[in-house]
């Protein structure tokens, strides 16, 4: 829970850069990403929703030219609520929810377990059965682990706000509060929010105001195994809900089948795994319940987000606006492993404190010129300055080898401290802009923009970027031609079109381009180590922007729809250019400037009233976005191969291929003849696996058994398709009916493929839990069975050590993201109660999936925002489905 | 008059802010505080130092001679048995299932030649910055520490990625040689050099250190945590081992053993065998038996999953990934007595498993890992001995000196072996009882051809086939273009 989400504006748009676009909050670019440790901790989700008076989206580079250097993945303007002049508003909006988890893949039970892995270790050459049932006071150990680990989470919500003022003053006033429980037991996350907006006119001629949020929140998670780099964590319990053996119970009795008492309770093995019992092989990797009964993972951020400004009309038309604003966070994040099992126990119990300070403030003065002249002609200009400044530091230490098991804390007493956390950032930004508008007349628009930003990180000579964009439209409906013809039915129509250059520093690092040394330790002695390759030559990362569209409203506006065609080509992409490892260059990568890419798509949207008559009603609103990526240039057109949690390469960026692109050894099922998976060799040869074979014998045959050589994902793997989808969109229908309303919104996407590791993982013939499509293994009374011949210790069929098509799926799918039904309170009766407005309302979220994917969620994403492993499902935790009762009341 | 003067005020103070402050443009020059310039390095004599360790410090990286390397050389073999079926500890390795993209064999390659780099850079810079240190033979000892660490770096590549060089005389293919500093963007492609070439590089650094580096680093601390004199005659012998150079062999190992007992190195450090092994491989680690070790301390770790101790220790002193496969060497009373004191480094666990309890501290694994030590030097010469000349009674000495100290019931002589092959046989079976944990067992198997012997399921591994060596990693592969997979 409180996982950092993936927002992409038009797909992606870099590839080691940022994709996640530049997020404004009342003029100030904030913060993005997961600041905490296991618990994550979006910072974004600091901001109370009920503050949100709108947010808009800017996509083209006419209107993402304000914000040109960071605007390259789009620009999101959020703006809270301000309050208005008359009568003092309150409000009070209150949810409850529970959340539980949905599309559970379903695992074998105990007697199909025992059945499975003795069947592979006979295969594998074992002598005698390996697992065995075992019953507990005459009970069948039948362990369902999904049990232990999730749950219905409840949360429930409450905001109160005022709003007023009168001539001089208005204010906006309000506070949140929301506690959530996640699917996974012990993830919680809570929410304390104060935001003041205040406005003032000073003189007739000048405004002052200012912003003042202030949010405090509180993750607690365990390890879901759910966050970037946590995907193979032995620690992450939402995949040990499903790979622990149901054969073995989590805990250990007496003879009377009392649990033993405290931690002698846990059934632990002797290589910090689930106690084997009877068992000769393992049981699964750690034991979650002691994980999550006694290890704790919190992290707690404050941030402050405000702002002021002063606003002077010089002359009318003529203004000046300066205003400086500070988003400061603060993050404290707290881990405590126990050591008596999981990753604390390598370390004999760890406690590590780290914090986290992130900084900036941001200065903008603007001069505004507005005239209409001969009442036709009206024009527009603007200049303007941005100074942003950015601090990061981070700091902590952790203990280790606790001095008693009493202590669950930093600050108690453990034997070793060493440093963890430590970084230190920083960066600059100064821009100049201007931009000229001109209108005639309600028909022609035309804009022109330039801004020139130079930016710290990037290196000696090359900080410098000058971007620009033009803009021009033209209401053709306004026309005496038009509206004398088909004006009557298309009562509106413009053409648009724009073209610009923007730039993209995010996600860069601070100090990217200079060659770096680090200091750390030779046992006791202090080093001097290689940290990073510069590059002297680094500089923006930029994007031609061209869009193309018509407005059109039709019937008096009863239908609208818009249609864009985009294209964006990426230039002098920023790339870890790969070196080659045996160079030693530091991560095998130097940042260069090299590379391209486009995107190109068209967008389409429709609005409409479909249906009003009396009570009611039925609006209607629709999009569809198609689109192309391709890279077109990369670093010595070398691919680049990307892993999920650096083990699993799945994805590969190659020239003339969608970015990212899920890539895999193309497999053919399995052999009848002797239940061996067959893979396809670049040549065109078939060969098949075998794991265990006598000596001298290779596991590796043609189809008439002659010694072959492997399957190799870099000389026989292919590029299935984009990982990023190809076309996607929304449809929202809102019905009415006097009081009551139901809002129904579906979301679709597809056109991308899925690398479902996850499948690989429950089909893995270790001594992991099984999905029970394993029972249609190969076998000789089988041999239509889908699932190769099992046999024990065998990760090469299932895919786990070698990516292969079998695991490759298409990720097309319709959801019905959301349902809402809400009830108004008819005035008359309100009003004796001094109630303005009631509502109350019921809403599922993630109510229905229709998809092919077999996996949890084909909308899933194990590598959280990178740009070079989308469509990656390993390990991840199902997909959750809300229920959610509500209440708006307004005084 | 009140509100004009606001507007007044107001008004020059915004105008102020349109002109950005000047000095703010520093900001845009920001110097990292945590980190050095790379301009900055040789600057000083203690900078030459800490590049030194930095060196050493990339050697003992976890993936390295930190611990996964050593754990590979013995898990390839068959004295250990996988117990966790962890797929991110050495599995695929034990299992003989590794492909050219499997993390152990990009992993490893990654961490020698960020090693390797890091000498070149040193080999280059601290040749180029003498004025600094301004003192010749200690710049030309640090440089010999470098040249020692990429001799090492070599020699563990082509141990690992490329044919025995006794299949066809360091003919095959080896690994790509980099001797100059990297840095920048350029030379991504090079070909392999063949095995011999790498050889050749590796004999010419190890005779550079020979000659330049201390006979003794002053403490014993040093002598076992930073080369020196021995160590680079000992890691020459065991070089000149690898390529069957058994006369070369015999003549460096003499230059650490005397002709007479007792076996205590003549000079530079005094290296000898301790009377009880034990001590060795106990708390401070630093005997003169060992020749060269890798250090830690509770701040300076070998990092999860790479630690000896987290492979071999059952919990909660490790995870216990390994046990003793009892049909291995341990398996072999006869000849490992059950009264050796190397048996105390097989540990009968309560859950009737053996494991190897060699390196026992954990959870934190403090144990040094062993690099060279004298034992191997003795067994060395011993072998080389025998080889070329036959039963002699200095090979059988060299046999009785390590044999002897932890086992003293049984004294060879030379009338013990009727042939030299009885001998050398005696001799390969007491490096496995000797060196058992320390990554010589694939070694051995590999330089004398010989097939990987199989364990429970898995089959032994003969030399004919392609899984009897790494494979080329598919990282290097995707960007070096002129580098071709291993057959």
């Amino acid at each position: 829970m409180n996982n950092p989400p993936v927002f992409r504006v038009r797909g992606i748009n870099s590839i080691n850069l940022s994709s996640f676009p530049l997020i404004v909050i009342d003029g100030v670019p904030t913060f993005t990403g997961d600041l905490g440790n296991s618990a994550a901790n979006n910072v974004l989700s600091n901001l109370n929703p009920n503050d949100i008076e709108s947010i808009d989206i800017l996509k083209d580079a006419s209107a993402t030219a304000i914000y040109g250097s960071r605007a390259s993945a789009g620009v999101v303007l959020i703006t809270t609520k301000r309050g208005q002049k008359g009568k003092t508003r309150v409000s009070y909006d209150a949810w409850a929810g529970w959340a539980s988890a949905t599309r559970v893949p379903e695992v074998l039970n105990a007697q199909q377990y025992v059945e499975i892995k003795n069947e592979a270790a006979a295969n594998a050459g074992l002598s005698g059965p390996q697992y065995f049932l075992d019953s507990i006071n005459g009970q069948l150990i039948d362990t369902k682990w999904e049990d232990y680990i999730y749950q219905t989470g409840f949360s429930h919500n409450h905001g109160l706000s005022f709003s007023g003022g009168g001539d001089q003053t208005t204010y906006y006033l309000s506070l949140g509060y929301t506690e959530q429980e996640g699917m996974i037991v012990t993830n919680t996350f809570k929410r304390l929010s104060g935001r003041l907006n205040l406005d003032h006119k000073l003189t007739k001629r000048i405004k002052i105001g200012g912003a003042l949020g202030y949010s405090n929140n509180d993750n607690v998670g365990p390890n879901s195994g759910s966050l970037p780099g946590q995907a193979f964590s032995t620690a992450g319990i939402g995949r040990l809900a499903f790979v622990t053996a149901p054969v073995v119970d989590p805990y250990l009795y007496d003879s009377r089948g009392e649990r033993l008492p405290g931690t002698a309770g846990y059934n632990i093995g002797t290589n910090n795994q689930v106690g084997r019992g009877k068992n000769k092989q393992q049981t699964g990797f750690y034991n979650p319940m002691p994980l999550i009964d006694l290890n704790k993972q919190t992290s707690e951020a404050n941030q402050i987000q405000s702002s002021v400004y002063g606003q002077l009309e010089i002359v009318k038309g003529l203004s000046i606006k300066s205003q400086y604003g500070i988003d400061n966070i603060r993050v404290e994040n707290v881990t405590f492993w126990t050591p008596i099992h999981g990753d604390g126990l390598g370390q004999s119990g760890l406690a590590a404190n780290t914090s986290i300070d992130y900084k900036r403030w941001n200065w903008q003065n603007l001069l505004n010129y507005d005239v209409t002249l001969a009442e036709k002609h009206t024009i527009g200009a603007l200049v303007g300055t941005e100074q942003q400044r950015t601090i990061t530091e981070g700091w902590g230490a952790q203990r280790t080898v606790i001095a008693d098991p009493f202590f669950t804390t930093y600050q108690g007493n453990f034997t070793t401290i060493v440093p963890t956390g430590n970084f230190q950032g920083e960066n600059y930004l100064l821009s100049y802009f201007g931009r000229l508008n001109y209108e005639f007349n309600r028909r022609y628009y035309l804009t022109f923009n330039v801004r020139q930003d130079e930016y710290s990180a990037f290196a000696s000579g090359e900080k410098k970027g000058t971007f620009w964009g033009a803009s021009a439209g033209w209401t053709l409906s306004e026309e005496a031609f038009w509206q004398n013809t088909i004006g009557k039915t298309v009562n509106f129509f413009k053409l648009r079109g724009s073209y610009g250059t923007v730039g993209n520093n995010q996600g860069i690092g601070d100090f990217a381009s200079q060659s770096l040394y680090g200091s750390g330790l030779y046992g006791a002695s202090p080093t001097i180590v290689y940290t990073q390759a510069g590059n002297p030559d680094l500089t923006w990362e930029t994007s031609k922007k061209t869009d193309i569209g018509i407005v059109f409203g039709l019937f008096n506006d009863r239908l609208q729809g818009e249609y864009t065609y985009f294209k964006n080509v990426i230039d002098g992409l920023v790339q870890n250019a790969p070196q080659a490892p045996s160079k030693g260059i530091p991560g095998n990568s130097i940042a260069i400037n090299i590379g391209a890419m486009e995107n190109t798509g068209h967008e389409f949207s429709l609005s409409a009233t479909v249906f009003r008559s009396g009570k009611f009603s039925w609006t209607s609103s629709a999009n569809l976005t198609l689109m192309k990526n391709e890279i077109t240039e990369l670093y010595e057109d070398s691919d680049i191969f990307s892993a999920t949690s650096g083990l699993e390469s799945t994805n590969i960026h190659r020239v003339g291929e969608s970015v990212g692109s899920i890539f895999a050894v193309e497999t053919q099922g399995v052999n009848p003849a002797n239940g061996q998976r067959l893979y396809v060799k670049a040549d065109g040869t078939v060969v098949q696996y075998n794991h265990v074979v006598p000596a001298g014998q290779s596991r590796w045959t043609t189809l008439d058994g002659a010694a072959a050589t492997a399957a190799s994902l870099l000389a026989d793997g292919k590029v299935y398709g984009p990982a990023i989808p190809k076309w996607f969109g929304g449809w929202d229908n809102t019905f009415t009916y006097g009081s009551v309303d139901l809002n129904v919104q579906l979301n679709y996407a597809g056109g991308n493929y899925i690398y479902n590791g996850s499948k690989a993982g429950l089909r893995d013939q270790r001594g992991w839990n099984n999905h029970t499509d394993v029972l249609d293994r190969w076998s000789e009374n089988n041999t239509g069975g889908k699932i190769p011949r099992v046999v024990f210790g065998d990760n090469v069929s299932n895919g786990s050590a070698l990516p292969i098509s079998e695991n490759v799926e298409k990720g097309d799918f319709l959801r019905i993201r959301n349902i809402t039904i809400g009830y108004r309170l008819p005035a008359n009766l309100l009003e004796r109660a001094n109630i303005a407005s009631l509502r109350i309302y019921g809403n599922v979220n993630n109510a229905f999936l229709f998809t092919g994917y077999s996996g949890t969620d084909p909308e899933v994403s194990a590598n959280g925002n990178s740009n070079s492993t989308p469509g990656v499902d390993r390990n991840t935790v199902p997909m959750a489905q809300t229920f959610t009762v509500g209440v708006n009341l307004g005084f | 008059m009140r509100k004009y003067n606001k507007n007044i005020v107001l008004l020059l103070a915004l105008v102020a802010l349109l002109i950005p402050n000047a000095c703010q443009k520093d900001l845009l020059d920001p110097v990292p505080q945590n980190s050095l310039s790379d301009a900055t390095i040789f600057a000083t004599p203690d900078r030459f130092l800490s590049l030194i360790n930095g060196i050493y410090s990339q050697m003992k990286s976890g993936q390295f001679y930190g611990g996964r390397y050593l754990v590979y050389g013995d898990v390839a073999a068959e004295e250990f048995l996988n117990e966790t079926g962890n797929g991110v500890t050495a599995l695929q390795v034990w299992n003989h299932t590794l492909g050219e993209s499997a993390n152990e064999v990009n992993n490893l390659w990654n961490a020698v030649y960020t090693t390797i780099n890091s000498c070149n850079i040193f080999i280059d810079g601290a040749d180029r910055n003498r004025a600094v240190l301004n003192n010749d033979a200690l710049a030309n000892q640090y440089i010999g520490e470098a040249r020692f660490v990429r001799a090492l770096c070599y020699h563990s590549l082509v141990l690992t990625y490329c044919r025995p060089y006794a299949d066809g005389n360091g003919s095959n293919l080896g690994v790509p040689l980099r001797v100059q500093p990297e840095i920048g963007p350029t030379n991504n492609n090079l070909a392999r050099a063949t095995v011999a070439e790498v050889y050749d590089l590796i004999l010419g650094d190890l005779n550079f250190a020979e000659q330049n580096l201390a006979a003794s680093n002053g403490s014993a601390l040093l002598n076992v945590t930073r080369a020196h004199k021995n160590a680079a005659i000992a890691l020459k012998a065991r070089v000149l081992l690898a390529m069957g150079r058994y006369s070369d062999v015999v003549t460096e190992t003499n230059k650490l053993v005397p002709a007479a007992a007792p076996y205590k190195a003549p000079s530079g450090v005094a290296h000898e065998l301790q009377a009880d092994v034990k001590k060795v491989f106990a708390t401070p680690y630093t005997t003169t038996e060992s020749i060269l070790s890798m250090p830690f301390t509770s701040t300076n770790l070998p990092g999860v999953q790479n630690g000896l101790g987290s492979y071999y220790n059952p919990g909660p002193r490790g995870i216990g990934d390994y046990s003793l496969n009892p049909k291995g060497i341990i398996g072999d009373t006869l000849n490992f007595s059950l009264a050796d004191a190397r048996r105390s480094f097989v540990l009968n666990h309560t859950n009737n498993k053996p494991y190897l309890n060699k390196f026992p501290a954990g959870p934190e694994h403090l144990d040094y890992a062993p690099v060279l030590r004298y034992a191997e030097v003795l067994l060395n010469l011993a072998e080389a001995e025998a080889r070329t000349g036959g039963v002699t009674q200095r090979a059988v000495d060299m046999l009785n000196a390590v044999r002897g100290r932890s086992d003293a019931s049984v004294q060879f002589t030379t009338a013990s072996f009727a042939t030299a092959d009885e001998l050398i046989t005696a001799i390969l079976r007491e490096r496995r009882i000797e060196l058992l944990g320390e990554g010589f067992r694939d070694f051995d198997c590999l330089r004398l051809l010989q097939p990987l012997p199989g364990k429970a399921n898995v089959a032994a591994i003969l030399p004919s086939v392609s899984e009897y060596i790494w494979p080329i990693p598919s990282g290097e592969l995707a960007v070096n273009k002129d580098c071709v997979p291993n057959p």
